[in-house]
């Protein structure tokens, strides 16, 4: 059985996927993250939340997820967040 | 030898002692700070706010509750300094406790705006000022070591399964931390019992020391180059 994702890792991926696509709609995030549709939402309003992503809607009602520079920020420092945490247990 | 010297110099090295401590958390607090900005991890925070909160108590026990402020005290210095000395000790035991449990208890939806002031944390607010009650009208730190115990009992458990599951390393380090920490909060309990016994509570307080600059080491370790 596949390992349970960690909860920085499911935001590293999810951010990653965003930063490949520079721009993508929210249900083919949604099937690339992996997650159930409950689980993707709670997930997305976090990263809303904390800036790392921002929602933006077109003329055509189209809605995309593009990365913020704070969530380029997290990717570039990746490493060094998910050692501090691991090694903290935090 | 060494123990009368530093009985008889007590006082005055209480506030180096003091201002050390704070230093080390002060340290960890602001090297933790940009790892906080970029993350908004929540683990962080309530890491970063454990040490706030030990800076300030130490900096009460230890330089404002010294002896050699007392021609500046009020009346009621005494009843303030104990109060909140009290407060920050409980309020940081709490923290540590709580930044290896929350991602069991707050989901990802769940993004509270403020980490010192939210339902969760209010809780530990609640409890930190019954113990503050109970101990004031029983004239005792009972409650206050009893609670403390109690946290780092649960600590020293999670850090035990989190260096099981990451042997060697630094989650090593932070186990033997939590233990020292449980340790110092039994012998003090200890002295409470024998009249502060003097020769203990500098065995405490040099424990207390190792703890410390145990997390500084990890701190540094862990955001170099952040």
């Amino acid at each position: 059985m596949a390992k349970k994702r960690e909860r920085l890792e499911v935001i590293k991926d999810i951010l990653i996927t965003i930063r490949d696509t520079r721009k993508i709609k929210p249900t083919r995030l949604l099937y690339a993250s992996n997650l159930s549709p409950q689980m993707f939402k709670e997930y997305i309003n976090e990263l809303l939340g904390k800036s790392f992503i921002k929602l933006e809607v077109d003329d055509k009602e189209k809605k995309t997820f593009s990365l913020t520079k704070k969530g380029q920020e997290f990717l570039q420092e990746y490493k060094v967040i998910e050692n501090f945490v691991e090694n903290f247990g935090l | 030898m060494i123990y009368e010297l530093i009985i008889q110099n007590k006082e005055i090295l209480k506030v180096p002692y003091g201002f050390m401590i704070c230093l080390i958390c002060a340290i960890i607090f602001f090297r933790t700070d940009r790892l906080f900005k970029i993350s908004s991890h929540q683990g962080i925070r309530y890491f970063r706010n454990a040490f706030l909160f030990f800076s300030l108590a130490f900096l009460i026990r230890y330089v404002m509750g010294s002896p050699l402020l007392l021609p500046f005290a009020h009346e009621n210095f005494f009843f303030i300094i104990k109060g909140a000395l009290e407060f920050f000790f409980i309020m940081a035991g709490f923290f540590l406790l709580y930044s290896l449990i929350w991602k069991n208890i707050e989901t990802p939806g769940s993004h509270f705006i403020s980490s010192l002031f939210n339902p969760i944390i209010l809780l530990f607010y609640l409890m930190t000022f019954l113990i503050l009650a109970v101990d004031y009208i029983w004239q005792t730190y009972l409650l206050m070591f009893l609670s403390q115990i109690i946290v780092f009992v649960i600590a020293s458990a999670i850090s035990f399964n989190n260096y099981l599951n990451s042997p060697g390393g630094f989650p090593k380090f932070y186990f033997l931390a939590m233990i020292l920490s449980l340790t110092t909060w039994i012998l003090n309990a200890i002295a409470a019992l024998f009249e502060w016994n003097q020769i203990l509570i500098i065995n405490i307080s040099i424990i207390n020391i190792i703890i410390f600059l145990l997390f500084l080491f990890g701190v540094i370790k862990f955001t170099k180059g952040v």
